[in-house]
């Protein structure tokens, strides 16, 4: 039976680019799937719900009803890839809940395969965050995303030994350019007269990305 | 034959989650394959026999024939443990009664396994029902209870007084029963199955049910917590079962 995965966007910084990571990824399983469900569980920040209200919901964790809400539909193997853009305020309460109600274990179970899209930075929070989660869930993919608009300095050695997603700095004028909310990744590659610029590349890297770790998810477990 | 063993779950005062702690400890030994029955004292209606209907009675406690249902019975029953759920304010008068038949005179020469799990409230008469308790218990294995499944806080108490009375019965050993999600809670109540049912997405009568995802996971979790106080105290040893320890048997948490 086809097994369902759930992205989990996540890092305990804010301002990383996790909404950028949920924007790309949205549009290449739409594009890759056809369809996706997509969840922005963030407080304050402008995030995903912004860029693609069709599909995308906002979900809380602050209470058990939002949390039956959101998790009762993640755990669910309906073949519909899932995406969760998690703000940083709900990084801890979203993992304690989930080594709580054993989220993993019965996603395993039930044949829903969790994907965790670290979004590093170099700071030892990012670092100790992402040993905490690998010790937590030695048996889910927990990739790195290098996110070369935000990072600042070498990454630190803990991401540097695992396979990581790499996101490329665009030219200022081309990330306020994808920054705008009608802006598709999908609709750009699509268009002929754009096969040529630096953007063209950027989106057509990134997605290739995504398509190798989908199909490659197995080596990115510990 | 395995030794007969009583366990009674009590407490003076109403409302400090009895009959929790005792469907706690009848699915704990459920899962460790210990046959059991138990009694529930609130009659005419009780509260415990909704959630275990198939191995619970319900007995008057204060008449001699539903004294004689239980006790008279412990060494023919084919279950070799006995739970009793005291209603409130009938601890006291109840240990007096089994003072009165000789009970806790056998328990003393070692004939029957006897266990008191003493539910304590809040409020400093709970530390009140300690010394008051005390005098029946030789021979008895005491357990109190702080139960915090509602959220209780022992506000009242402190901790110098409760040593006191503590330390006033010999061997006494402290439970804590550790909180519950109001809604898991209040959804277990709706199911009315034990928890251990719930857990496994399963009705009265064992049919598949659609309990949420995230309430069974905090009862899950919730459950091996106090299965793990039940292992601690070597439950299923002190009432003469060597089966394995039930907590490894809930899959909790995610390690």
């Amino acid at each position: 039976m086809r097994r369902t995965p759930v992205y989990i966007i996540c890092s305990p910084r804010p301002q990383v680019g996790k909404t950028l990571v949920a924007r790309l990824l949205c549009e290449f399983l739409v594009a890759h799937r056809g369809i996706v469900s997509a969840f922005d569980v963030n407080l304050n920040e402008p995030s995903l719900i912004d860029f693609h209200p069709r599909i995308t919901e906002t979900a809380s964790i602050d209470d058990t009803f939002g949390q039956m809400e959101l998790m009762d539909r993640l755990i669910h193997n309906d073949g519909l890839a899932k995406v969760i853009d998690l703000g940083f305020h709900a990084y801890d309460p979203f993992f304690k809940m989930c080594a709580e109600i054993g989220f993993v274990k019965e996603a395993e179970r039930r044949g829903v395969d969790p994907v965790i899209l670290f979004v590093a930075d170099i700071d030892r929070t990012s670092v100790r965050a992402f040993d905490e989660l690998r010790k937590l869930y030695p048996l889910t993919a927990t990739i790195p995303i290098e996110n070369e608009h935000v990072l600042r300095g070498e990454l630190p050695a803990t991401f540097r030994s695992i396979r990581r997603m790499r996101i490329a700095a665009l030219q200022p004028f081309l990330k306020s350019y994808i920054g705008r909310q009608s802006f598709s990744f999908t609709e750009f590659l699509r268009s002929p007269q754009n096969k040529s610029s630096e953007l063209y590349d950027w989106i057509r890297d990134s997605y290739m990305q995504l398509r190798e770790l989908e199909t490659n998810l197995d080596s990115h477990r510990p | 034959m395995a030794k007969p063993a009583v366990i009674v779950v009590g407490a003076d005062k109403g409302g400090v989650g009895k009959t929790t702690v005792s469907r706690t400890v009848l699915d704990y030994f459920s899962a460790n394959n210990v046959p059991i029955r138990a009694f529930d004292t609130e009659s005419p209606r009780g509260t415990l026999k909704r959630f275990h209907p198939d191995i619970t009675e319900i007995v008057d406690m204060t008449t001699t024939a539903d004294q004689m249902k239980i006790f008279d019975t412990l060494n023919t029953s084919e279950t070799s443990v006995t739970v009793i759920d005291v209603r409130a304010g009938l601890l006291s008068p109840a240990l007096a009664s089994l003072r009165d038949i000789g009970f806790l005179d056998a328990a003393r020469q070692g004939q029957i396994t006897f266990a008191v799990f003493h539910i304590l409230g809040p409020s400093i008469a709970s530390l009140d029902e300690i010394a008051e308790t005390a005098g029946f218990m030789t021979g008895a294995k005491y357990f109190l209870v702080k139960n915090f499944i509602n959220n209780t806080s022992f506000f009242e108490w402190d901790q110098a007084t409760y040593n006191t009375y503590f330390h006033r019965i010999k061997d006494a050993t402290e439970i804590t029963i550790p909180k519950l999600n109001e809604m898991a809670y209040e959804q277990v109540e709706v199911a009315s199955v034990p928890f251990l049912k719930f857990v496994a997405n399963k009705g009265q009568h064992d049919e598949p049910t659609n309990n949420s995802f995230v309430l069974r996971g905090y009862v899950r979790h919730w459950l091996a917590n106090v299965w793990s106080e039940f292992d601690r105290i070597k439950l299923t040893d002190i009432v003469g079962s060597k089966d394995a320890r039930a907590s490894n048997k809930l899959t909790g948490g995610e390690k």
